[in-house]
């Protein structure tokens, strides 16, 4: 008998089998459910239907107020003190309101509500992030959430897995969304992906930083894959050192697991890349639109906002100025990453180059928030979508791209190649190793 | 959920977005079957963009290929259309994630399904069997195995969707004996 994949070993662990195969439902047990500021009171509305007398754990409901704080309009504000009732009402263990605020995924990881070897689940699509951590981590509805809230379970339909082997040399300046984008350029949005599990593996991904890893892991989702998963390693072990809410284990996929298929990917070979206006696998290697002429850069996101990010645009930016047609608006993914960040030195670094530094949070991703697009503006985002309207107005135009690029760009106020830079002496404070 | 339902299909002829399904106009509607079912598949050819228009043709069954219903909308009316407009099962080579959730918790079989396209057809008699994954079609004796879903999306459709499965679970003590 063929072997297990990670995400498959995962899912017979949980759902206390010693094997699943794809196509096969089971019921999980779930290690935690985040929910948030904006789904979160219909979530547990329906909880309250269920007939459940408590939560099946109140240290595993995850509460986050992101998409809404700090309010920027008075139905928001409005919104807000609800969810703070409704979570309050509940007696929630772990409730990051405004103050310990962040994007709801990034603190389900940093703070280590995510364990290896177990599935967690949030109401926001990119739970995916999950991965990362070595975790099967899933978006579901408002009713799932909920009736994992009531019964600690979830059901899932186990998935086909593709394996990306991933070996070679990072680049300079080439971070883990490059490779999210040249798999969104290899696979298609709408391609093969759909409703797969997808493993990462090789050398290149035991190189690649935690940070890295939750933003490949991240935009899985955009690739419309169920899940994607990164093994724990040591990195991982140290990552998670201290943070882990439970006790877990190391989970790896039998050698002689079987995949649906698999990809080769020589990261040596994978430059800087930028995914163009409306289309998420538009993707091109960014010479091929360098002098693209912008008007605001934004890094930030759940798939970018974290110290990192912070880190390499500080390096490009240090001792210089943000180019005067450029509106550069930067977000911290978490109060915990702007801390690091503000300690490191990158907050004052960004700001005496001219960066406008927001509360932590969504920001203007999803566009109702503050830092939206008008019309016809050209936006360089670190974020994960780039369809019409998305950041604001219909007519902005929104190109992806990591947040080297960006930094870059910056100081152009085009669309710049980092590579053209020379090599900051505080460079390695980044990614990789 | 019947183990044998029988009626005739209507094959999707390329890819079917949810925003096809219930067009962007209708997506602040009620979640109400009957409502929702006769605007259905507006968006998926001219014949059925009017009221009724896909509902007054009977079918039984949809067959389509990949990712149906996709384009990353959670939107709960496209299953409560395609229900209320008689649709027994959708039977596809692979589904939109989000929908493929919310069908199971309604009570909708969408059974997974490598190779139907190729063996059935617009008005063809299909017998199917969702719980064992058997696929006939009558009209022309050709068989297929699809995946099995599992015993619980039969009894999930039998309680009227996962909401009230649940509050029967619980109200049971029977949480510990999910899986
Ligand atoms: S940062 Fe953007 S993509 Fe991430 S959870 Fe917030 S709105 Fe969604």
């Amino acid at each position: 008998m063929s072997g297990l994949t990670l995400t498959e070993k995962i899912m017979a662990k949980q759902s206390g089998r010693d094997s699943v195969r794809p196509g096969e439902l089971v019921w999980a047990d779930v290690n935690s459910i985040m929910t948030m500021d904006y789904l979160g009171k219909s979530t547990f509305n329906i909880f309250d239907s269920l007939g459940a007398k408590e939560l099946f754990d109140r240290d595993k409901v995850i509460c986050v107020s992101d998409h809404l704080v700090p309010p920027p309009t008075e139905a928001f504000a409005n919104l807000l003190n609800e969810w703070r009732a409704i979570v309050k009402a509940h007696n929630i263990t772990y409730f990051y309101d405004f103050g310990k605020q962040g994007i709801a995924h990034q603190i389900m990881v940093e703070d280590g509500h995510v364990l290896p070897g177990t599935v967690s689940i949030g109401t926001d699509s990119h739970a995916n992030s999950y991965g990362a951590v070595g975790a099967v981590g899933n978006a579901v509805s408002v009713t799932d959430a909920a009736v994992a809230m009531a019964t600690g379970k979830c059901w899932f339909r186990v998935p086909e897995t593709v394996k990306f082997h991933v070996t070679g040399k990072w680049q300079p300046w080439v971070m883990g969304k490059d490779l999210s984008l040249h798999i969104m350029n290899m696979m298609h949005w709408n391609g093969d992906l759909i409703y797969k599990a997808l493993e990462y593996d090789g050398p290149a991904m035991t190189d690649l930083s935690m940070g890295g890893r939750i933003s490949l892991c991240n935009m899985t989702v955009d690739l419309g894959a169920k899940n994607g998963i990164v093994a724990p390693d040591e990195k991982t072990q140290a990552y998670l050192n201290g943070v882990a809410k439970g006790e877990w284990e190391m989970v790896f996929s039998d050698s002689n697991a079987e995949y649906e298929a698999e990809y080769e990917i020589d990261i040596t070979n994978v430059g800087p890349v930028v995914a163009k206006p409306d289309n998420l696998d538009d993707v091109v290697n960014v010479e091929k639109v360098v002098g693209t002429k912008l008007n605001q850069i934004f890094i930030g996101t759940c798939t970018n906002g974290r110290v990192e990010d912070f880190g390499i645009a500080a390096a490009i930016l240090e001792g210089k100025q943000v180019h005067p047609d450029i509106n550069m608006l930067m977000v911290p993914a978490s109060q915990t990453q702007y801390l690091e960040a503000m300690e490191k030195g990158y907050v004052s670094t960004l700001v005496k180059a001219g960066v406008a530094i927001g509360t932590s949070g969504c920001a203007p991703c999803f566009g109702t928030h503050r830092g939206v697009a008008g019309d016809g503006d050209v936006v360089l985002s670190a974020g994960n979508r780039n369809m019409k309207g998305r950041m604001g107005s219909k007519s902005a135009e929104i190109y992806l791209t990591s947040p080297a690029v960006c930094a870059a760009s910056a100081l152009t106020g085009t669309i710049a190649d980092p590579r053209d830079l020379p090599m900051p002496k505080n460079f390695g404070v980044t990614y990789g190793e | 959920m019947a183990n044998n339902l029988k009626g005739t299909v209507w094959k999707a002829e390329g890819y079917v977005f949810a925003y096809d399904i219930i067009k962007q106009e209708f997506w602040t509607s009620a979640l109400d079957k009957e409502e929702n079912s006769k605007w259905v598949m507006g968006g998926v050819h001219p014949d059925f963009d009017q009221e009724n228009g896909f509902k007054s043709n009977g079918y039984s069954f949809i067959v389509a290929g990949h990712n149906f219903a996709g384009g990353g909308k959670s939107i709960e009316h496209v299953i409560t259309g395609l229900m209320g407009a008689g649709i027994k099962a959708v039977i596809a080579e692979s589904f939109s994630r989000l929908q493929f959730r919310n069908a199971i918790n309604y009570g909708l079989p969408f059974i997974t399904c490598k190779g139907i396209e190729a063996i059935a057809s617009t008005g063809d008699e299909l017998e199917v069997d969702p719980i064992s994954g058997q696929i006939k079609n009558l009209s022309t004796g050709k068989e297929i195995q699809a995946a099995p879903v599992a015993p619980f999306v039969a009894e999930v459709a039998e309680a009227g969707g996962l909401i009230s499965y649940i509050q029967n679970i619980i109200k049971e003590g029977k949480v510990d004996e999910l899986r």
